[in-house]
C-alpha cells in the first residue's frame, strides 16, 4: 500500500540517483593532445607530449579506438596519462603517426633524423570513479 | 718403342680419367644454375604474389633498431629510450616499404678527383595501425619487430 500511495523521500532519492548517473553519462570533457619525438642516429633525442583543455567545442564524432586508463589519485587527466604513460603512448602510436625521416651520407659517414608526430587531435575524456575513458574525435 | 707406346696409353687413360672427373663438376654447375633459376623464379612468384588486391591483403614485417643513450640513470630508462628509438626506426622502415624513399645524390668532382660525395634520403608518410610483435633488448640495442596489414579497402577512395 505504501508504494501505491507513494513515498516522497524514496522518489526523491531515486530521482537523485538517476540524475547523477545521467550527468555521469554526459559528463565528458574535451582535450587537445599532441605528441612528438625525435630520434637522431638511432638515439632518442627529444620527446614531448602536450595536453590541453579544449577552449572551443571540438567538431567530429568519437571513433571506436578507445582506451580505458585507471584513474590516478589526483583525479585529473594529466596525472592519469602520466601514471599510464607507456600504455597511452602505445595507444597513440596505433592511432597513426606522421613519419618524417631524413638521412644523409657525407663522405661515407651516415647520419639520420626521424621525427614521429601525432598531429594535434581532439579527445573526448569521460572520467568516472575508477577510470578515464579516452576517445579520439574525427 | 714399347716405352713410348706405354706412355701414350698412360696419357690417354689419364685424359679419360680427367674428362670423367670434369663431367661431374659440369653437372654440379648446371645443378647450381638450375637451382639459381628456380630460386629467381620463386622470388619472381613471391613478387607476383605481393600485389595488393581485393582478395589479397599484404602483411609487411620490419625490425627496427634503437640504441640507449650513454647517460641513462637506470637500465629501465635505457630500455625505454632504446625501445622508443627502435619503434621510430620500425615506423620509418614501414613508410619506406609502403610509400618509397626519395633519394638525392650529389658528387663534386674537381680535377678528375671526387671532392665531396653526398647522398640524401627522405621519407614522409602517415602510418596507422602498426603492431609491435616482439621486442628484444640486448647489450644496449633494442630490436622491435613490427607488422602492418595492408588491405585493399584502405586505399580505395
Amino acid at each position: 500500500m505504501r508504494s501505491r500511495n507513494g513515498n516522497p523521500s524514496l522518489l526523491l532519492s531515486v530521482c537523485a540517483i538517476t540524475l547523477f548517473s545521467l550527468s555521469n553519462l554526459f559528463g565528458f570533457e574535451e582535450y587537445l593532445i599532441s605528441y612528438r619525438y625525435v630520434v637522431k642516429d638511432a638515439i632518442l633525442y627529444n620527446e614531448s607530449l602536450q595536453v590541453s583543455h579544449a577552449m572551443l567545442p571540438c567538431k567530429g564524432h568519437p571513433t571506436l579506438q578507445t582506451i580505458d586508463l585507471p584513474l590516478a589519485k589526483e583525479d585529473s587527466i594529466l596525472s592519469t596519462i602520466k601514471e599510464n604513460q607507456e600504455e597511452f603512448i602505445e595507444y597513440i602510436h596505433r592511432l597513426g603517426m606522421q613519419v618524417e625521416h631524413q638521412g644523409e651520407t657525407l663522405q661515407s659517414m651516415h647520419t639520420s633524423t626521424t621525427i614521429l608526430t601525432l598531429p594535434t587531435t581532439c579527445f573526448k575524456v569521460e572520467i568516472n570513479e575508477i577510470s578515464a575513458k579516452i576517445t579520439p574525435l574525427k | 718403342m714399347k716405352n713410348s707406346l706405354f706412355l701414350a696409353a698412360l696419357l690417354s687413360t689419364s685424359l679419360l680419367v680427367a674428362a670423367e672427373t670434369v663431367q661431374p663438376q659440369e653437372i654440379q654447375i648446371s645443378e647450381q644454375a638450375s637451382s639459381i633459376n628456380s630460386a629467381s623464379s620463386e622470388a619472381a612468384q613471391e613478387n607476383q604474389e605481393q600485389i595488393l588486391s581485393a582478395e589479397n591483403d599484404i602483411l609487411i614485417s620490419v625490425t627496427g633498431q634503437g640504441v640507449a643513450p650513454m647517460n641513462t640513470s637506470s637500465p629501465a630508462q635505457a630500455y625505454a629510450l632504446a625501445k622508443r628509438a627502435a619503434v621510430a626506426d620500425a615506423y620509418r622502415l614501414i613508410a619506406e616499404k609502403v610509400k618509397g624513399v626519395r633519394v638525392d645524390g650529389q658528387d663534386l668532382i674537381k680535377n678528375m678527383m671526387v671532392q665531396r660525395s653526398t647522398i640524401r634520403t627522405s621519407v614522409n608518410a602517415m602510418v596507422k595501425n602498426a603492431n609491435i610483435v616482439e621486442t628484444n633488448f640486448k647489450e644496449g640495442l633494442c630490436e622491435v619487430e613490427m607488422e602492418i596489414l595492408l588491405s585493399y579497402s584502405q586505399f580505395v577512395q
